[in-house]
């Protein structure tokens, strides 16, 4: 009888261990099929539980964080009172929010109101089970990563446009077909750098991807190639700052036009799910960019032997999360400095200047291929 | 009644209860479902919801065969791209999909016979087949990864299919071409 495996160490060390564990049942319960589905079983949940740690586990200390930079680019103190420097805010908020009544506005798509949310959710989660954290500790580490993420962002435009959509509410309506206007356009050259990051890399696999970034700072992809990788790595990040529908780019949301976009009818729990969506999207897209760009789980050597010993003592799954958090607090600086641009004028950045640079990028890092 | 449903059914035909025929059983049933609720709910931009989800289910139809590219293409392509777009002009033309459309009750009888003398003859033309495999025959080591996918797909060969790989590229540029001719203004409107 087929049953599907978990296949890293992990995985591994579940199945040498459940059947020493299921010696001690009766007999009647000493059967290889079931140890192995036991044992799947076991990794199975092993796994969502790891997502879902990274996933829910990051989104009230990125609410607060969110919180603490912008006050500070303000000129402000930011959450002061609940906590030793406001820290319990977080988990007030989330409390208040979780125990809201759930409602829907009347004249409602009941159904596709309440599906849209978990649509929303899809893609984070898949693309955070991708993510590899270091050499041996990944999700599913599986051969085609990057047409993995490209796939699924759809179920993003997907949720927000029937979200906006059942709100049964104009501006709802409008931010909705501003925001999918925008994802749609943005995920081109979002998954032209990612094709860019393949070609380099010569793998789609994320695992691969990583790995091939081994040894010092110049080994990164953001340096490896010269200027090439730099200009990459920016273009990535203008288009998941939009791919997430962050600022500047959050006209979709743009409180002052549109009273909250998509998810102005939201409250109480779905409306939690989209903001977990966006904070997870920055989780995950701030992953993506660490271990396509940054050189994933591996320390930041500088070819000194003496440093790098003690800089690679450091297990890899700290200097991810480090690479992530700065690229969040890049996310986070952006997003509290620089002023939203028109709906027109977005568009006509990405279809005129970002879609062209990249395929001259693209073009510029074959010849590089070929030259070097 | 079952007596004689059992003696259609021939005798070479082992009783799939392997975990992969458990999985295809309960996604081509979640497939039914969402194909049912497509044409049946009154409402159009649901019909396309539903659609959504069955496409899924066929992506993962093709994750269970091992077709891991063809999988991820169905979903990149269908629900990233083509459903999207149906959702977008639903959004756009139909009043909000307010307009509820009937189906009328004649063409239902005729797809429902239409439906079952197919069944009927899908049945009648697969049955005879010998050893019909319940398990997914696994493919060869390496056969459907992306790698060896990219080289045939663009090989010179004779196994090779570069020619209407160039001659698709082609095609989508015209496609280009004409979309950009279509939505850019014409001289008369700017002087408007």
């Amino acid at each position: 009888m087929f049953v599907p495996s978990v296949t890293h160490p992990i995985g591994d060390f579940v199945r040498s261990w459940v059947p020493k564990l299921t010696a001690y049942l009766p007999d009647a319960l000493h059967n290889a099929t079931l140890d192995s589905i036991t044992a799947f079983l076991v990794n199975a949940l092993i796994c969502i539980v790891a997502v879902c740690a990274v996933n829910i586990g990051s989104a009230p200390i990125l609410i607060y964080m969110e919180r603490k930079v912008c006050a500070h680019v303000q000129c402000r103190l930011g959450p002061m009172r609940l906590g030793w420097h406001g820290t319990l805010q977080t988990i007030a908020d989330v409390i208040k929010m979780l125990f809201k009544e759930v409602y829907s506005p009347s004249g409602a798509d009941k159904l596709m109101f309440y599906v849209a949310p978990m649509i929303v959710l899809i893609a984070p989660f898949i693309i955070a089970a991708l993510i590899p954290f270091d050499h041996n500790l990944i999700v599913a580490d599986i051969d085609m990563g990057i047409p993995m993420i490209i796939a699924v962002n759809g179920f993003g435009v997907l949720g927000i446009l029937l979200g906006g959509w059942s709100s049964n509410n104009k501006y709802s309506l409008l931010g909705a077909l501003r925001s999918g206007a925008q994802m749609i356009s943005y995920e081109i050259s979002f998954a032209m750098i990612l094709l860019f990051v393949v070609m380099i890399s010569g793998s789609t696999s994320l695992m691969d991807i990583a790995q091939a970034q081994d040894g010092t700072v110049l080994d990164w992809l953001i340096f490896k190639i010269p200027v090439l990788g730099f200009i990459a790595f920016i273009l990535f990040f203008i288009s998941s700052t939009a791919e997430m529908n962050r600022a500047p780019f959050d006209i979709a949301e743009a409180e002052q036009e549109l009273t909250g976009g998509y998810h102005t009818e939201y409250n109480g729990t779905p409306f939690a799910m989209f903001y977990l969506a966006e904070y997870i999207a920055l989780v995950t897209n701030s992953a993506l960019a660490a271990t396509c760009f940054l050189g994933g789980f591996h320390a930041p050597c500088i070819g000194v032997a003496a440093i790098d010993g003690v800089l690679q003592m450091v297990p890899g799954v700290v200097w991810l999360f480090a690479k992530i958090y700065f690229m969040i607090w890049c996310y986070m600086m952006v997003r509290w400095t620089f002023v939203r641009p028109r709906v027109d004028q977005l568009m006509a950045f990405e279809w005129k200047f970002l879609l062209p640079v990249n395929l001259v990028l693209l073009a510029a890092g074959a010849i590089y291929m070929i030259l070097v | 009644m079952l007596a004689t449903l059992s003696g259609l059914i021939p005798q070479n035909l082992a009783f799939p209860t392997g975990g992969m025929d458990l999985a295809f059983y309960v996604v081509a049933l979640f497939m039914l479902v969402t194909a049912v609720c497509t044409v049946a709910v009154k409402n159009i931009l649901q019909s396309a919801v539903f659609l959504i989800f069955s496409f899924v289910g066929t992506a993962i139809l093709y994750l269970l065969l091992h077709a891991e590219f063809t999988a991820l293409a169905q979903v990149m392509v269908y629900v990233g791209g083509v459903v999207i777009f149906v959702v977008f002009t639903i959004l756009l033309t139909s009043r909000l999909g307010e307009d509820a459309f009937a189906v009328k009750i004649p063409r239902v009888f005729a797809a429902f016979a239409l439906s079952i003398i197919f069944t009927l003859v899908m049945v009648k033309c697969l049955l005879p087949i010998e050893g019909l495999a319940s398990n997914a025959v696994a493919a060869p080591e390496g056969y459907a990864s992306l790698k060896a996918f990219a080289l045939r797909l663009l090989g010179y060969g004779p196994d090779g299919f570069v020619i209407p790989f160039e001659v698709v590229s082609i095609l989508l540029l015209m496609t280009l071409v004409c979309a950009i001719t279509i939505a850019r203004k014409g001289k008369e409107d700017e002087e408007k």
